[in-house]
């Protein structure tokens, strides 16, 4: 190691990624012979419109970006396997060539043949493999398996002899794509003691994830892409921060159109009583799908009696993202009192919660009308809405518990 | 331009990468059947039977030799068909690990040509083995032009198959048009009929396709040398096979260079 200036482990100038996209994406000889003139049958996609950094060694540096961003085009033009269209991305040091865990396994070999071909594609030699068979196969936990054919692993021990593998290379530039994304929470600490270890050894990674709060826990640095440029680089959390500001903006945009779709939405009832509107307000009473906690948030309907009913009820609940229900009611449970309706009639019902609780996240609302005494369901929407909730705090979870702390006692010295 | 992954010992790691992509490729091929490798053996074995008894038995083809000649062309043939075929697809079937990582993806195909290899050499040797001892082989000084005929046979197979497994990430015809031209090798080379049936005037047009020259050579070199050798056939022209065989070679490996650094975002 030199004590010269340090040069950085990454160095990207300007770097532009254009893909050529067939419109009509026929890939026969007849088409091309037949279209040999036409040069307009491709759209450009400007993947990276110019994009320069440098990484210096020991960082970490998450990137982050939506859908489409350029992110995992930056990492592949980073790792060589896609070439710049112009511009230059240098890597000073070796690199581990795997971009995503497990590319390379095969599940009609066996864990032991497997670590030899994906060894091999790491530039490990077969006797340097045999000589750390035994580690790799203690460390993904797997060695009373070592001679079974992949195909009869569980996706997580796949997942860990993924890692246990990559992390073998000799490698001083760690790149990932999505690794996080894999395997259950023991194993992604493991990833993060190996990638706290590189970090003492002086090692960069450059991950590239949709995780945010795992950048907001390991990166030191974030870089936020949006359709192809670079909009922030900094401190991983004010990074993150700024994204998820921008999410919510994007999302607001989006979503001030004006009419719920009912139409595609999963519903079941015998149609007695039918939702035909469902809203949820903000404070200034517009429609959003975005909301603030501690801000207000109203839930209004709107339904249509086609039968005479007088015992009923309307309710709703929120869910998290992956269908656990968060919070529910019904008017019967909060004694709301509720008239009874003639075929055709129509009325407006809403509730009000004066303090949004929910904190960041998406979320998604079910509705339901039924008879008051009987579980006769009227009508159902099971998850039919989404919506969004950004906070400005950083309290952790899901929920603002609404508390306050205060110290009761006096400042003392410790007795004895 | 990045910088070359790991580069220390760029061609130890290139040949341990072959060599255990190649030994993979056997297992696989293999893999889940019962009879294992011994259907490498076992179909050129099959293929001779059938061929065997069409041409012998209902074209009355009754040179002594023949059955033999036949037996080394199915072995030559073999090894093309299954070299080229496997290479052309040695690229676009590994889509999902040539996008997300960085090795040398001529590695790929060229484990496909050691894999054809490895039948190739299980083959000829028991070929060797079961029929010297018969006396059905002429074995001898002249054999060894068998050597330089193999070479020349793997460098046409490999020079075609990085051609195709190119080309076939690009244009997905490919895989037709080469089955199709596999199919007509088996005829158009010579490999089962002997090239005496071949009308004199059109010899010399016929040993213009390598695989034609090298299944002829390859007999007269272990089966019947005292008959004519390609080039006491043509005469100079034997040498156009041999340099277009090169000239293949040649060109799929510098098409190869030139479009793998697009593999992975063409896929």
């Amino acid at each position: 190691m030199s004590e010269a200036p340090a040069e950085p482990a990454v160095q990207v100038r300007d770097l532009v990624k254009r893909f050529r996209v067939p419109i009509d994406r026929s890939r026969s000889l007849k088409y091309r012979f037949s279209h040999l003139r036409s040069t307009s049958r491709y759209r450009e996609l400007l993947a990276l419109g110019g994009v320069s950094f440098d990484i210096q060694p020991g960082e970490f540096v998450g990137i982050i970006g939506a859908n489409g961003s350029g992110k995992s085009t930056l990492l592949k033009i980073l790792s060589g396997i896609y070439q710049p269209t112009s511009g230059e991305a240098r890597l000073r040091g070796p690199f581990s060539p795997f971009l995503e865990l497990g590319v390379g396994f095969n599940p009609e070999l066996t864990a032991r043949e497997n670590v030899h071909v994906n060894g091999a594609i790491l530039g490990l030699s077969r006797a340097e493999l045999e000589r750390r068979m035994d580690a790799i196969l203690d460390f993904a936990e797997l060695r009373e398996f070592a001679d079974q054919k992949l195909k009869n692993y569980s996706s997580g021990m796949q997942v860990r002899l993924a890692f246990t593998v990559a992390i073998q290379a000799d490698a001083e530039i760690l790149l990932m794509d999505e690794v996080l994304a894999v395997g259950d929470a023991a194993f992604q600490a493991k990833c993060f003691d190996v990638f706290a270890r590189y970090r003492q050894e002086g090692k960069t990674v450059v991950l590239v994830t949709h995780d945010l709060a795992a950048v907001d826990t390991h990166c030191d640095r974030a870089i936020l892409l949006d359709h192809g440029t670079l909009v922030a680089d900094g401190p991983a959390a004010s990074v993150t921060a700024q994204y998820r500001r921008r999410v919510g903006e994007a999302q607001e945009v989006q979503d001030t159109a004006p009419t719920a779709d009912l139409a595609n939405v999963e519903r079941w009832g015998n149609g007695a009583i039918r939702l035909d509107a469902v809203e949820l307000l903000d404070a200034a009473g517009r429609r959003h799908s975005n909301f603030e906690t501690g801000r207000p948030l109203t839930v209004r309907c709107r339904l249509t009696a086609h039968r005479a009913v007088d015992d009923w009820m309307v309710g709703f609940a929120v869910h998290r993202a992956d269908g656990v229900i968060l919070a529910g009611t019904n008017t019967k449970i909060e004694q709301a009192r509720l008239p009874s309706l003639e075929p055709g009639q129509e009325l407006t019902v809403e509730y009000r919660i004066p303090f949004l609780g929910l904190l960041t996240g998406t979320y998604r609302l079910s509705l339901a009308v039924e008879a008051t005494q009987h579980a006769v369901t009227f009508d159902h929407i099971d998850q039919g809405f989404t919506f969004r909730v950004n906070s400005t705090t950083w309290k952790a979870g899901q929920f603002d518990l609404g508390g306050e702390y205060r110290v009761v006692s006096e400042v003392r010295a410790a007795e004895g | 331009m990045a910088t070359q992954a790991l580069p220390a010992g760029r061609t130890t790691r290139y040949l341990s990468l072959t060599r255990e992509l190649a030994l993979t490729n056997f297992k696989l091929k293999y893999t889940g059947s019962v009879l294992g490798y011994l259907w490498s053996l076992m179909k050129p074995a099959l293929y001779f039977g059938v061929l065997y008894t069409i041409f012998v038995h209902v074209f009355r083809l009754n040179q002594r030799d023949f059955p033999l000649e036949l037996l080394v062309g199915i072995v030559v043939f073999t090894f093309f068909a299954e070299c080229t075929s496997n290479s052309l697809g040695a690229i676009s079937g590994n889509a999902h690990l040539v996008r997300k990582a960085l090795f040398p993806l001529s590695a790929l195909v060229v484990s496909q040509s050691i894999t054809a290899l490895i039948t190739l050499s299980i083959n000829l040797s028991l070929i060797v083995a079961v029929a010297g001892p018969l006396g059905r082989l002429h074995l001898g000084l002249q054999s060894l032009l068998a050597l330089p005929l193999l070479l020349e046979l793997y460098l046409l197979a490999l020079g075609l198959g990085m051609l195709l497994a190119s080309l076939h990430v690009f244009f997905h015809d490919v895989a037709h048009i080469w089955e199709v031209m596999t199919q007509f090798m088996l005829y158009g080379a010579g490999v089962v009929f002997p090239a005496s049936l071949i009308p004199l005037r059109w010899r010399g047009a016929f040993f213009l396709n390598p695989l034609a020259q090298i299944v002829e050579d390859m007999r007269r070199a272990l089966v019947t040398p005292a008959a004519a050798w390609t080039g006491q056939l043509v005469g100079w022209e034997a040498a156009i096979p041999i340099i277009l065989s090169v000239a293949l070679f040649g060109a799929g490996l510098l098409c190869f260079r030139r479009l793998a650094p697009t593999f992975a975002e063409s896929l």
